[in-house]
């Protein structure tokens, strides 16, 4: 009777959040539902975004990247000394943050993979280890970047904004890749079970190598995407942006077990973060209080999550007689 | 989660190499397995930069390392009953914060309407005449009381949340980060309380006993000249340590807090009551933190929503972690903490000496905080070699 | 009938200790060959050489009349060679197809191709009478579906050889049969098949061959026909069964300890009623699946009971673990790694967890140190516990028999009344279930009672007072005259009841 309808709305648990949201803003703030609002809070969510698919895959293997919010920071600034001093343009410059990603990546993945470490610690270390190489880089002052790269940032194509492009572009690769691809249904079942991944002879290793490159190049490149469109690069950009990043892959029902996750709803979660963000500035709620808000909302979800994999457990566990539990 | 080398095994080549027992010798793993490992590397630390920086054993600076550690030691100490039981607490920061703002919204003996006639506790809690309990005997105390029971409050929900509701520990302490963060921000609209009471002040400052290392005869003693070392912090933190070491080492509380973050469901079926002691944990952690916002809050006289935000948390975390406690759980003492604090603070200030800006610390944090890191593996795989 | 795979005086020692000596042995193609053996009797090396996973320390192997030398375990699947372990490589969050080609997808313009793996997966599933859609996931499978996947993923990697390894303990005798059809088809499309069990009646009814090993060598061997199944019980033991289990020491006295009162849990039980007496030693029988572990849960509060009261010294018991424990109830579980030891925690810690709380010295509930290690010591000697210094040595270097007698001897420092045993002797060799054995015999004879849950119907015969048979969360009958009617019980235990 109601537990199939519990089941279902546990399932979709974001979506009905989502849903709940909006119209409870639209309620409030008239105007927040108009077209040009909502393409605004796609439009802000690419940052955000385009890292949280990326960091999906590592949550996908159990892992963890704490170090996404100095990558942001680091790897625009590579770029932007690149551009100012090699004139490399801003298609260089986008070249030189997705090759700085990498490198990042390729270093958290080397003591991970390598050595051994907890990702936790490495990506703690590497937290603090990029911002001091962008500090050292800049003495601490702020980074202006030429005119172009304003130029880019608030350009569209066909109508569609840059931002909003490379965010659906992110989100069809990584959709692709995660479910149409050797790597990607190798990189679920990692996350499933360890030892028989690589009992069925699974690189493991080459995987999670893998997934850090990907999460790190994309933090680099959604730092790159929200420099564009404020042409200058402050001491604390991206700083405690990890945890935005973590809590909306979260919210789309990304596991913090791994295993459990979509590029999708990693997408979705952190539209719903954005659009919490703006119904909130909408509906005229003290700037101070809003971040209590977003925290409930992520509350609720992780809640959810964790009522969801509670029923999981209880329908998995073996029904000895023939008759309907409940 | 990783694909760690079984000790005496290449990774994938099947072949094996001497273990580390046999390569290192026995004192050099005796010293890598002592409690005491990370005293002895802080000492040498020390020893080594004392030539290249006079400054580092003056009394001044030996005085300032102390006066860092204390209330950084204090968090620590709640951290590391929650690491130990498997868990981890994000939330600290912003109990320091919000608790700070309670201390100054009560205590304040004064405040100024112009900074304050924006937040919403202005004339509800504090006025032009001061906090709430402004003028009250006694008021210290139970100023620090409500800062106490707000951050248990606070604990016994994160506590919930991960026991009872199995969320994972990682989320709802981030959530708490955020929650309470932007809660005490919010109730001063981001401005700082202050002034303080003397008496609360003292908590943070107060000297018991100095040291004049000045000439003798001198008529006058010149105030820079004395150097604290027994301090009103420093007994508060000692204190907080002892009894927490206690707690976690020989009580029974604290074989229960072993026995869950090594193995939660075997300890559930031999009879540990394990979600009234994890609960627990969360309240130790969180009242910890409130101790560390009356040092800080002293120390800087006066409440501060900011306070304990952004990278501190990573600091605490960082300290206890060089400490040798795990974070997977079921392995963790205050000890080890201690010397975990004391060559953090004891990095941090020679950094500083050494005129190293703000980035270079940074950078040089997450070096050392991989190196702790590399080190431990080190030693499990001794430990794992030497049970064998 | 030709040879499929033939071992030649096959030998493997570790550090100059042989696991197998001396074996040889021909698999016939198109058949089933069973191999029976006890823990520990080289079996699983013998079939890790043939799986590449360790290499022959003397003799060969021939695959089809060549020689076979697998390097590792990749060059056994390229040959030809599957095994079906009772832990699934299977992956829940995963579909069927993508499970079956996890290691290599077709592709198509780079990606994989859906239809191909699906059409492939189709076909597979039809060969074993499986209807289910290729995109389920596997999740939503129950452990004998997910079985025959993982007998499908054997079959896509054109594997003429398939090897399961005890494939019956995790499922219900309904998804028995079903196993035993699909064997039985694979037999009749011309696959070769080794079936490793330690049920004998399985292998008598299942296999065309049988193969018996004993202390690494292999002792009979020959057509089912020439073996009943006191030839192979003979066989593998090499002597008679009695000398397994020791004398009981002590009769049933007339006190009733506990008393189990119509339980019952929708879906999992149904009016389980049972008592048991001081000194009695009762046997819990059942497959896999049937419910015994998840009574034993309930028992101790683990899991809830929907109706039906459970009384300990006449008084009834409620709550959970601690409550339970405290009023006299101890429980082993069947699984000592995750719900057992602390694997990384000192002897000594495991030994006194459970009753911890009793060294805690007021005011200020300190644990009483020279207390514990006097105590902990005391029964690591009542244990008979091998080892070293236990207040340093971890629990996993212990070897899986002396672990087990940590998992009792912290028990035993409560003083239990009732004592429940689930599956005590899983993956412990022969002398250390002896000595388990005379623990039990020692509790019941000093006046508590024990409930030994067990898949292995030969040891519960030889230490149980009384046997009860469950099948479908019931109890089905119990059995008390000895000698015990193995047929009966067996009987008892595989009858399908209307649901």
């Amino acid at each position: 009777m109601n537990t199939d309808l519990s089941r279902l709305a546990l399932r979709n648990a974001t979506i009905l959040i989502f849903t709940a949201v909006l119209v409870l803003f639209g309620l409030v703030a008239p105007g927040f539902l108009s077209p040009e609002n909502l393409f605004n809070i796609v439009k802000q969510s690419s940052f955000i975004g385009i890292a949280a698919i990326g960091i999906t895959f590592v949550l996908l293997t159990r892992g963890i990247d704490l170090s996404v919010g100095s990558v942001m920071y680091l790897g625009p600034l590579i770029a932007g000394f690149a551009m100012r001093d090699y004139g490399v343009g801003v298609a260089g410059g986008f070249a030189v943050a997705i090759l700085a990603g990498l490198a990042m990546g390729a270093i958290n993945a080397f003591f991970i993979v390598r050595l051994g470490i907890a990702p936790f610690i490495v990506t703690l270390a590497t937290l603090f280890f990029f911002r001091g190489a962008g500090t050292w880089m800049t003495s601490s002052r702020q980074f202006d970047f030429d005119r172009e790269m304003l130029d880019f940032g608030l350009s569209s194509v066909a109508g569609i904004p840059v931002p909003i492009l490379l965010f659906a572009l992110a989100l069809v690769i990584a959709h692709l890749t995660l479910t149409r691809t050797t790597f990607g249904k190798q990189v679920y079942a990692i996350g499933a079970d360890p030892e028989a991944a690589k009992k069925a002879g699974i690189r493991t290793g080459t995987i999670e190598t893998g997934v850090f490159l990907i999460s790190a190049t994309t933090a680099s490149v959604a730092g790159f995407v929200l420099i564009s469109q404020i042409g200058r690069l402050d001491v604390a950009f991206g700083e405690g942006r990890e945890f935005d990043v973590i809590a909306a892959a979260v919210l789309g029902g990304a596991s913090l077990f791994g295993g459990v996750g979509t590029a999708w709803g990693t997408a979705v979660g952190a539209t719903l973060i954005q659009t919490v963000k703006t119904g909130l500035i909408f509906s005229g709620i003290n700037l101070y209080l809003q971040p209590i808000a977003l925290g409930l909302v992520i509350f609720v979800a992780v809640l959810l999550d964790s009522l969801r994999a509670w029923r999981l457990q209880v329908s998995q566990r073996r029904a000895i007689r023939a008759e309907v539990a409940d | 989660m990783t694909d760690t080398p079984v000790a005496g095994k290449l990774p994938g080549t099947g072949a094996t190499r001497p273990g580390l027992a046999a390569t290192l010798s026995r004192r050099a793993q005796d010293l890598l397995l002592s409690d005491y490992f990370v005293l002895y590397l802080s000492l040498a630390y020390f020893i080594i930069l004392i030539p290249f920086l006079p400054n580092l054993s003056n009394p001044a600076n030996i005085s300032n390392i102390l006066s860092n550690m204390w209330p950084l030691l204090v968090v620590a100490t709640g951290q590391t009953f929650v690491l130990t039981v498997g868990g981890i607490d994000l939330s600290q920061g912003s109990v320091i914060g919000l608790t700070s703002v309670i201390a100054g919204a009560l205590l304040a003996t004064a405040a100024s309407g112009s900074v304050l006639a924006n937040a919403p506790i202005w004339g509800i809690i504090i006025s032009e005449e001061g906090g709430l309990l402004a003028g009250h005997t006694g008021a210290i105390w139970i100023g620090i009381a409500a800062m106490l029971a707000t951050a248990a409050l606070i604990g016994a929900i994160n506590g919930i949340s991960v026991a009872v509701l199995n969320m994972p520990p990682f989320m709802v302490t981030l959530v708490g980060l955020i929650v309470y963060g932007a809660l005490a921000i919010w109730l001063t609209q981001s401005e700082n309380i202050r002034p303080l009471p003397e008496s609360f002040i003292q908590l943070g400052k107060g000297d018991i006993v100095s040291v004049y290392l000045g000439e003798q005869d001198e008529p006058r003693i010149p105030r820079r000249q004395i150097y604290s070392f027994v301090t009103y912090p420093m007994l508060i933190a000692v204190g907080i340590a002892i009894a927490a070491s206690i707690l976690l080492s020989r009580t029974v509380f604290g074989r229960y807090v072993y026995a869950i973050g090594a193995n939660r469901r075997a300890a559930e079926i031999s009879g540990v009551p394990v979600r009234r002691v994890i609960v627990a944990v969360f309240v130790i952690s969180a009242l910890c933190a409130a101790a560390g916002s009356i040092l800080y809050s002293a120390r800087l006289e006066g409440g501060r929503p900011t306070l304990g935000e952004g990278a501190f948390l990573l600091d605490v975390i960082g300290a206890v972690v060089i400490g040798g406690t795990s974070l997977f759980g079921g392995r963790g003492r205050i000890l080890w903490t201690v010397f975990g604090v004391l060559f953090f603070v004891l990095l941090s200030n020679t950094l500083n000496l050494m005129n190293l800006s703000s980035f270079h610390i940074d950078m040089v944090k997450g070096g050392v905080i991989l190196g702790a890191a590399m080190l431990n593996v080190l030693r499990e795989r001794l430990i794992r070699e030497r049970s064998r | 009938m030709s040879h499929l795979l033939t071992l030649q005086d096959l030998s493997k020692a570790f550090f100059g200790v042989h696991a197998v000596q001396g074996v040889t042995l021909n698999i016939p193609e198109g058949a089933v060959t069973g191999l029976i053996g006890e823990n520990g009797a080289g079996k699983s090396t013998l079939m890790n050489m043939i799986g590449g996973i360790h290499q022959p320390t003397s003799g060969s192997m021939y695959w089809r009349d060549t020689p076979y030398t697998p390097r590792d375990t990749a060059a056994a699947t390229e040959t030809g060679i599957a095994f079906i372990h009772q832990e699934l490589n299977l992956f829940y969050n995963l579909t069927i197809s993508e499970n079956l080609f996890i290691d290599g997808f077709p592709k198509r313009l780079g990606l994989i191709d859906r239809k191909a793996i699906d059409s492939r997966t189709r076909e597979l599933l039809k060969l074993l009478d499986l209807d289910l859609a290729p995109d389920t996931l596997l999740g939503e499978l129950s452990p004998g579906e997910r079985q025959l996947v993982e007998i499908a993923k054997a079959l896509h990697r054109e594997a003429e050889l398939i090897i399961f390894d005890e494939p019956t303990t995790s499922l219900t005798p309904r998804e028995i049969e079903r196993l035993f059809e699909v064997i039985d088809r694979l037999r009749s499309n011309g696959k070769t098949v080794i079936f490793i069990s330690h049920v004998l009646g399985d292998v008598e009814r299942l296999c065309d061959h049988i193969a018996v090993m004993r202390d690494g060598q292999l002792v009979a061997e020959g057509p089912t026909s020439d073996f009943g199944i006191p030839e192979m019980i003979q066989a593998m033991i090499g002597r008679e069964l009695s000398a397994l289990f020791p004398d009981r020491t002590a009769q049933p006295g007339a006190e009733i300890v506990a008393e189990a009162i119509n339980l019952t849990q929708p879906g999992v039980m149904k009016d389980v009623s049972f008592q048991i007496r001081s000194g009695e030693i009762l046997g819990l029988f059942g497959l896999m699946g049937s419910g015994r572990s998840e009574l034993a849960r309930v028992l101790f509060g683990l899991d809830p009971v929907a109706s039906g009261e459970i009384k300990l010294g006449g008084k009834p018991l409620s709550g959970g673990p601690q409550a339970r424990i405290r009023a006299g109830l101890a429980f082993v579980t069947e699984n000592r790694r995750e719900e057992g030891l602390l694997m990384d925690a000192p002897i000594s810690d495991n030994l006194s967890l459970v009753s911890i709380s009793r060294f805690g010295r007021t005011p200020l509930n300190l644990v009483d140190r020279p207390g514990i290690a006097q105590a902990t010591a005391d029964i690591s000697d009542q244990v008979t516990l091998k080892a070293g210094d236990i207040s340093v040595q971890p629990a996993k270097a212990l070897s899986g028999g002396n672990q087990q007698k940590v998992v009792i001897g912290k028990w035993l420092m409560e003083d239990p009344r009732l004592f429940i045993l689930d599956e005590p002797t899983r993956g412990v060799d022969v002398g250390a279930k002896y000595e388990i054995y005379t623990l039990a015999d020692r509790l019941a004879a000093e006046g508590g009672a024990v409930l030994i849950i067990s898949s292995e119907l030969e040891e519960l015969m030889g230490m149980c007072d009384r046997i009860m048979v469950m099948n479908q969360g019931e109890i089905i009958d119990t059995f008390a005259e000895k000698p015990w009617s193995q047929k009966a019980i067996l009987a008892a235990a595989f009858r399908e009841v209307a649901a």
